[in-house]
């Protein structure tokens, strides 16, 4: 999966990865070969597909730690996350209607909440501190006997900040309030367990550990039960959840990435890291006044979230694109000028926040990837802040 | 979903005439700017004045998003060798259309032609004063 050397390097990850070879090998039959409908039970085609998505089905709930049955398949993490608050909204309402989230949540989430508190539901976004982590006992103070739900990410996808989802799952136990994660940028790349982390509901999406865009899961805890309302009505697919027909070809690709994914997930874990802290160092090297946004310790091994004093993301950007590919801020918002609401969240000033910029490494970066996009931005760096009005404290 | 730039663009971003800025103290020199840092785009634009009223020079400095830089390259540019009254008449619906701004990005496009008619402003108030140029002296717009 090397890049050839006319594209530039991508180190975009978080924002989507390629489909892995053996995730597409794993695929293609279903296209036009194994094509049936995994809901005709009365002939072989559909039984075919049937057991496929079975087969996927473990594939995904063996990499989250969770039984098969616990598994829907969705559209995408989008998806998920609206079935999960939706549904749990919809189906505890005789308990009330107050909603806990976190300020620094995806748009999926965030944008969720706010639809349901326009119709009629109370929201409480709690804070992060300035290492973007949320506080337990201000989460656990913000809920209340009419909590239903509280929806806090695994993992951010601007940041790549952890957050303590086992401890704010007491919490929510002690108070009766289920839980849901976002765990789509955590998922494949760190150890996920739903188990352990004790949460009733969590979102996961295919194409952000090698797998097809278009489709997710949304994990929902059996044991004890957590029954939510249906955001369609149609079919009885997915225990009637989701109902519509089976993405077969999508949810083999899914379930292929996943198991790819558990076999490799340690050994790249650590093999990432590095090479992001080898990033982080040359470009500290090279440039001065060079911002970590959120925590290092707690964050994704493949994620670098930087600010470059006096720079502007989007600028340094459009200068990296013929030689690599990252983002500023999260790919939802950067078409907007408005700062980014996870630096916002972290308290962090105008020239920061603007100077943010991402970097998503993957399975396919080297070292030599690194060595030459860090060259690149060092470049540019220097450059911008030539042209920048705002003072910093950069090398010569 | 970053904007869809042009080429025009792109390569003002990554290679920008004009860059940079005099030493304060030029009584030739008059700067203008706009824009704000809370806002996220900051314009500062210098112009060198000749004896004979037309603009001799120009230098520019930019925090901000990449069509703030070009806006800003390609009216340092169209500014040499005009008289004030075309650096203050500049359009920014000109500059825009230029450099093929994406109908969002058409605001960076403003910051540049007031930071320039600041700058025709601070130029005139130094000569209302007495002084050839502004130097130091800055006209927010």
């Amino acid at each position: 999966m090397s890049v050839p050397a006319a594209r530039p390097i991508y180190l975009d990850h978080q924002a989507t990865t390629p489909v892995d070879p053996r995730v597409l090998a794993a695929m293609l039959p279903f296209f036009s070969e194994h094509f049936g409908n995994a809901s005709s039970r009365q002939h072989a085609y559909g039984w075919h597909a049937d057991a496929a998505v079975d087969e996927a089905r473990q594939h995904v709930a063996q990499l989250v730690g969770a039984r098969p049955k616990e598994i829907v398949f969705t559209s995408g993490a989008t998806e998920a996350n609206n079935l999960a608050i939706r549904g749990a909204v919809a189906a505890r309402r005789a308990r009330g209607g107050h909603i806990v989230t976190v300020a620094t949540e995806h748009k999926a989430v965030l944008d969720v909440c706010a639809s349901l508190e326009q119709q009629g539901c109370a929201v409480t976004r709690v804070a992060v501190d300035a290492d973007g982590r949320v506080d337990v006992d201000r989460f656990t103070a913000a809920l209340r006997p009419d909590t239903v739900l509280a929806s806090v990410m695994l993992a951010n996808n601007e940041i790549g900040v952890l957050q303590p989802v086992a401890d704010l799952a007491r919490a929510c136990r002690a108070h009766g309030v289920w839980l849901h994660t976002d765990a789509v940028q955590a998922a494949g790349h760190v150890p996920v367990d739903v188990a352990a982390l004790d949460v009733d509901l969590a979102s996961f999406s295919a194409h952000k550990m090698y797998g097809p865009k278009g489709v997710g899961a949304l994990y929902v805890r059996r044991t004890p039960k957590i029954e939510i309302e249906p955001e369609l009505a149609g079919g009885g697919q997915e225990r009637g959840l989701r109902p519509g027909t089976l993405n077969v070809p999508g949810i083999v690709g899914f379930g292929a990435a996943a198991a790819v994914a558990r076999a490799g997930l340690a050994a790249e874990e650590t093999r990432v890291a590095a090479l992001r802290d080898r990033l982080l160092a040359l470009l500290q090297h090279g440039l001065g006044d060079v911002t970590v946004n959120g925590s290092l310790a707690a964050r994704l091994p493949h994620n670098l979230h930087v600010s470059f004093a006096g720079v502007d993301g989007e600028a340094l950007m459009t200068c990296l694109a013929d030689d690599v590919a990252v983002s500023s801020g999260s790919a939802c918002t950067s078409g907007s000028r408005e700062p980014s609401h996870v630096m916002t969240a972290l308290g962090r000033g105008a020239v920061t926040a603007w100077g943010a910029v991402r970097f998503g490494l993957g399975r396919s970066t080297t070292a030599d990837d690194i060595d030459r996009a860090a060259a690149s931005v060092i470049e540019h760096v220097t450059r911008l802040r030539k042209m920048s009005p705002v003072a910093t404290g950069a090398k010569a | 979903m970053t904007a869809a730039y042009s080429a025009a663009v792109r390569e003002r971003c990554r290679e920008p005439r004009r860059a940079g800025a005099w030493p304060d103290g030029d009584r030739a020199v008059a700067t203008g700017s706009a824009g704000s840092l809370d806002a996220g785009a900051l314009t500062r634009l210098q112009m060198r004045v000749g004896p004979d009223g037309r603009v001799e020079d120009t230098r520019f400095k930019v925090f901000g998003c990449s069509a703030a830089i070009a806006s800003a390259s390609y009216v340092a540019d169209a500014l040499v060798g005009a008289t004030l009254a075309d650096a203050k008449a500049l359009a920014a619906a000109d500059v825009a259309a230029a450099l093929d701004l994406p109908q969002e990005k058409h605001a960076m496009a403003l910051l540049a032609t007031e930071a320039a008619g600041a700058a025709v402003d601070a130029w005139h108030a130094a000569a209302r004063a007495g002084v050839a140029g502004s130097g130091t002296k800055e006209v927010v717009s």
